[in-house]
């Protein structure tokens, strides 16, 4: 609380605010003499001068804005509160990672790690949740959250997987970004499950186009209606399988696409990607590792040092969020309350406005932890949907093929991007007998093929001829899961973490529609891959638990009606209107596109209007 | 787990082979599991000449000089759970064993053409413990070749930023 103090070369020791423990005769506080026959004038001397010290301390700890979070809607938060003059403190709850100096791994080849890129049996023991993850290898460690250091309650199972460092998760996503369309904002009201958004396409548009140009996307102007064309830099180009696909599909249904997926990579960078000091995409496909190019969009390579830059952003790592501090008087919230990640000290911060963006569950467990006589049951949580409808995406199905056609003709480097299908079920009307639909990847490769036959010189002879293999073909699904009241996250009224603050207890699954909808896209590719000539065909069910596609969304959703939602149209809580929740919980429905853009759009759009809310003094 | 001189003993019984054990069938105790390499030095010396008989060197480098040996050992110490540990532990006695009952020696004293004939003679066995160590041990002397720095350069030719993609080239 009093940091001038803790610098002071004394003997003392503050216990709190006006008790002391004196272990020498003579000292001096600032410029306060104190000996050991103080009297009663000496304290109140010494209460002024504590006043004055707590006052000066409290500015320092004010700022416009507070962020909380610097992933991937942190850090857009943070740049356009910035960008608009607004000083901004961003809080962390992990660790600084600075853009290139913290990629320990980036430049290691492939033979260079120790266990050749597999992880060791006692991290895979210590880490059942965090090993199951794709991007969880021997060059990505450092970026996961470990099982045991931040515990959580599994009402059902799910794989709750985190990146608690600066950067968050925007340093090993998997990069695809697909604007949705009004077909996905209208998949609520359609057919009555969640409620209906406050927002429509045109609401969203030029935000999604702002982001955009500045994060930098691939892409193709397809002129699909399902899946709004944008601000492209040129797209990563369908191979010659994907392509075949692609004209076998439209030959057979008409109405199903293969497009290059749209992908946050400079494939050409424009000016304002060089002066964010960010090259050219080189096609390393090793991203998750982090890209010295800054090839990829990250809040590290991007967003965050633009707002450094301006001077106006103040980043506080190991600052862990207790809650949001709610002025019961002023009717609103006037700051945050933190836990020191390392020495466990409780630092308040204060601020006009507040935007939570310290990803989806998290974001539901800070404003359930936010507590007041106003708000006892989480800040803003009138309604009671706090911490409810949360949904995510289904990623259990895989189908994967051989095609033995076009085997003249093979790729060359490397893509970081896939083939992308939008979605195809239920887009018009509802036609199937489960709700709302699935988008899939497509991709094809070939690869060159080496016997192992034999052992010794025969072996090493075998190996040496390599002989192009036939194509292989490969589609996931994702699928839209319906937000449902059962489908929650609470505080756990016992376990508590190691900041005191408590556990979060998730309560998250599958129901009968994610069963009928996957096997739909089973039955749906295989038709696809069999029209298509390709042979083999193997549909696998992984049978993953919920959150292993790190896609969880909701539980503080946007909404007309107060009664049954948590945030307006412009993200701001109905009940508390200086606190904005732009990560994924404020997804009423989550739809089939990879959501990250739509969380950059949103928090753009919504720090645009906080600004222009304080300028009114509205806020 | 298990110990050395009865497990060669048992799996040389199997064989049919009536065999009075070498002294290097002590060389294997539970004090040598604890060293950083985890196998004792004759297994080391086994896994060795088991790694170089499967890739030897000819006019290019073998499984030996490329280190397959210590990255296997450093990989099945640190990234195996215990039961693959003693499987390969396990295996490379029966190795031995095997070469014990075919030649009368251990496999390490075998001129290059007699371990030759061990391993194809275990990698048809009837016995699933020789065939599956066999085929384990194969598999991951190939993946640690394959994986070095001198095959994927020269042979694969991989490329770390390869800053290119085309979709379709003629092959």
């Amino acid at each position: 609380m009093f940091p001038n103090l803790n610098s002071h070369p004394t003997g003392i020791t503050v216990v709190s605010l006006f008790k002391l423990q004196f272990t020498i005769d003579d000292f001096t506080i600032g410029n306060i003499q104190f000996n050991k026959h103080f009297n009663t004038s000496t304290l109140h001397h010494f209460n002024n001068h504590f006043m004055k010290l707590n006052i000066d301390s409290i500015k320092k700890r004010t700022y416009d804005a507070i962020v909380i979070g610097s992933g991937i809607s942190g850090g857009w938060s943070a740049k356009e509160l910035t960008d608009r003059g607004i000083k901004t403190l961003m809080l962390e709850r992990g660790r600084d990672v600075k853009h290139i100096i913290d990629y320990p791994t980036t430049l290691k080849q492939p033979w260079e790690f120790e266990h050749r890129r597999q992880l060791t049996y006692e991290e895979k023991q210590a880490n059942p949740v965090i090993s199951k993850c794709y991007a969880f290898y021997e060059g990505t460690t450092q970026f996961f959250v470990k099982d045991a250091e931040h515990p959580y309650v599994q009402e059902k199972p799910f794989d709750w997987i985190r990146g608690y460092q600066v950067g968050g998760k925007s340093l090993m996503w998997a990069r695809m970004t697909q604007r949705w369309s009004d077909f996905d904002f209208e998949g609520p009201a359609r057919d009555g499950y969640a409620v209906d958004w406050p927002i429509r396409y045109a609401d969203i548009a030029p935000w999604y186009s702002h982001v955009e140009k500045f994060a930098g996307i691939t892409g193709n102007k397809d002129g699909l209606p399902m899946l709004p064309d944008g601000e492209f830099l040129p797209a990563y180009e369908l191979n010659c399988i994907e392509k075949y696909f692609k004209d076998a599909l439209i030959k057979s249904y008409g109405d199903r696409y293969v497009i290059s997926g749209r992908t946050a990579h400079l494939s050409q960078p424009q000016e304002i990607h060089l002066k964010q000091g960010r090259g050219k995409c080189v096609n390393r496909t090793i991203c998750e590792r982090g890209c010295p190019y800054g090839g990829y969009f990250s809040s590290n390579a991007t967003t965050i040092p633009w707002a450094l830059k301006s001077g106006k952003l103040t980043l506080r790592p190991d600052s862990v969020v207790h809650s949001i501090l709610f002025d019961e008087k002023k009717g609103k919230a006037i700051g945050v309350k933190v836990i020191d990640a390392h020495t466990k000290e409780e630092i308040e911060f204060y601020a006009k406005i507040i935007f939570v963006n310290a990803a989806a569950l998290n974001s539901n467990l800070i404003l359930l932890n936010s507590k007041s006589g106003r708000f006892p049951n989480g800040l803003g949580n009138d309604s009671g949907v706090l911490g409810k409808y949360v949904a995510f995406h289904n990623y259990r199905g895989r189908i994967s093929a051989d095609y033995d056609g076009h085997l003249d003709s093979t790729t060359e480097g490397r893509k970081p991007s896939s083939g992308y299908i939008p979605r195809f079920r239920n887009v018009y009307k509802q036609e199937t007998d489960f709700l709302r639909g699935y988008a899939s990847g497509f991709s094809a490769n070939r690869s060159l093929d080496r016997s192992y036959d034999g052992l010794g010189e025969d072996l090493k002879a075998n190996m040496l001829k390599a002989k192009w293999g036939i194509w292989h073909v490969g589609s996931g699904i994702m699928g839209e899961t319906i937000p449902k009241e059962s489908n929650y996250v609470a505080l756990d009224s016992e376990k508590k973490d190691a900041w005191g603050i408590p556990q979060l207890k998730i309560s998250v699954g599958y129901d009968d529609n994610d069963e009928k909808m996957l096997q739909d896209f089973f039955d749906q590719f295989s038709e696809m891959y069999t029209k298509a000539g390709f042979t083999n065909i193997r549909t696998n069910d992984s049978k993953q638990a919920a959150g292993l596609d790190i896609h969880e969304m909701g539980g503080v959703r946007m909404g007309k009606d107060p009664k049954t939602s948590m945030l307006n149209k412009n993200n701001q809580l109905h009940a508390c209107p200086n606190v904005f929740v732009t990560d994924g919980s404020c997804m009423t429905s989550t739809s089939t596109q990879n959501p990250s853009l739509t969380y950059m759009a949103y928090s753009a759009r919504a720090a645009d209007f906080a600004v222009s809310e304080l300028k009114k003094r509205n806020l | 787990m298990i110990n050395r001189r009865s497990a060669l003993t048992s799996i040389a019984t199997g064989l049919g082979a009536v065999i009075a054990l070498p002294a290097w069938a002590n060389g294997w105790n539970k004090k040598s599991l604890h060293n950083y390499a985890f196998l004792g030095d004759h297994d080391e010396e086994v896994l060795s000449a088991i790694t170089d008989t499967i890739i030897p060197k000819t006019s290019t480098p073998g499984a030996n000089e490329l280190g397959v040996p210590q990255l296997i050992q450093k990989i099945v110490k640190d990234c195996y759970d215990p039961k693959s540990q003693e499987a390969l532990a396990l295996g490379l006695v029966t190795t031995d064993a095997v070469a014990l009952s075919e030649y009368g020696n251990s496999f390490i004293n075998l001129n290059k053409d007699q371990r030759l004939d061990v391993l194809k003679k275990m990698s048809v066995s009837e016995y699933p413990a020789q065939k599956n160590f066999l085929n384990m041990i194969k598999r991951m002397t190939i993946d640690g070749y394959t994986g070095s720095e001198y095959f994927m350069t020269n042979v694969s030719k991989f490329e770390f930023a390869p800053n290119r993609y085309y979709g379709c080239v003629p092959v």
